[in-house]
């Protein structure tokens, strides 16, 4: 299910779909179109719209990973629900599921002079994005934001926690 | 996700093509046994062609890397832009990894 309104001056998308690896394209690319209508004069703001989008495809790609491959592991699997909200110079990113909470504040910032091969994900989404909340559910809720100026994607960025109910 | 692995005057040459992710990367797992049994002196990993990388793919193509490493060859990436140079970059892999670096 896809949803397309507009409301106070932003772009607002809404998508659903099984909580399951293979709808990860479906996802990015959403989120790649609407980066897109966001920035719309690309031919002028190529570099910049390449960028932005790289970093919030990155940033969703790993959250969405992270809530199919772990969230929905070993339960029934459950829907995965994203809104993506727009203006001209910002765009937020909120994800909710079902599926087992994750704290991404409790993941261990990984030694990258060891070539580590696994544990780079929660490192990434929040790298690539200004400001990261994470609500334990159900539903866990993940919010993501991200500004056209803002963080250049070279570390972990300031984070806010809202802690709900623990799994 | 495509790959495939060639030789070219001496080198062996890997191109990946495509998007590699959680849900290809376990297609590309067999290719690094290959390697560490084959023991190439010299490998290319040409990413010229790669639209989309994850951290799953990245844990591959550094996996490979340390096959490579751990039997005394030399392996370097090549042509690597776009979303896959910005998580190369944030990972301070480029600095170990890329050869040419698209700008």
């Amino acid at each position: 299910m896809i949803e397309f309104t507009r409301a106070n001056g932003c772009n607002i998308i809404r998508l659903e779909v099984p909580g399951r690896i293979e709808y990860r394209d479906v996802v990015l690319r959403t989120v790649s179109s609407a980066c897109k209508l966001m920035i719309p004069d690309s031919r002028s703001h190529a570099s910049r719209c390449s960028e932005f989008t790289a970093h919030m495809v990155s940033a969703i790609g790993e959250a969405y990973n992270n809530i199919v491959l772990h969230g929905y592991a070993g339960r029934e699997i459950g829907s995965v629900r994203m809104q993506i909200e727009s203006s001209f110079d910002w765009m937020r990113i909120t994800i909710s599921d079902l599926g087992a909470s994750f704290d991404p504040f409790q993941a261990p910032p990984p030694d990258l002079e060891a070539l580590p091969e696994s544990g780079l994900g929660v490192f990434i989404m929040r790298s690539f994005v200004d400001e990261v909340s994470y609500t334990a559910g159900p539903p866990n809720i993940l919010t993501l934001v991200k500004r056209l100026d803002g963080d250049d994607g070279n570390g972990p960025n300031r984070v806010g926690l809202t802690e709900g109910k623990a799994s | 996700m495509h790959f495939h692995l060639s030789t070219q005057n001496g080198v062996s040459v890997l191109v990946i093509e495509g998007e590699l992710d959680a849900l290809s990367v376990v297609e590309l797992r067999p290719l690094i046994s290959q390697v560490g049994e084959e023991r190439p002196p010299k490998m290319v990993v040409d990413l010229s062609r790669l639209r989309l990388i994850d951290s799953s793919g990245v844990g591959a193509i550094v996996a490979l890397f340390k096959v490579v490493r751990a039997y005394g060859g030399n392996l370097v990436v090549d042509g690597v832009r776009d979303q896959p140079l910005a998580i190369l970059r944030l990972l301070h892999l480029d600095r170990v990894l890329i050869r040419e670096v698209a700008r």
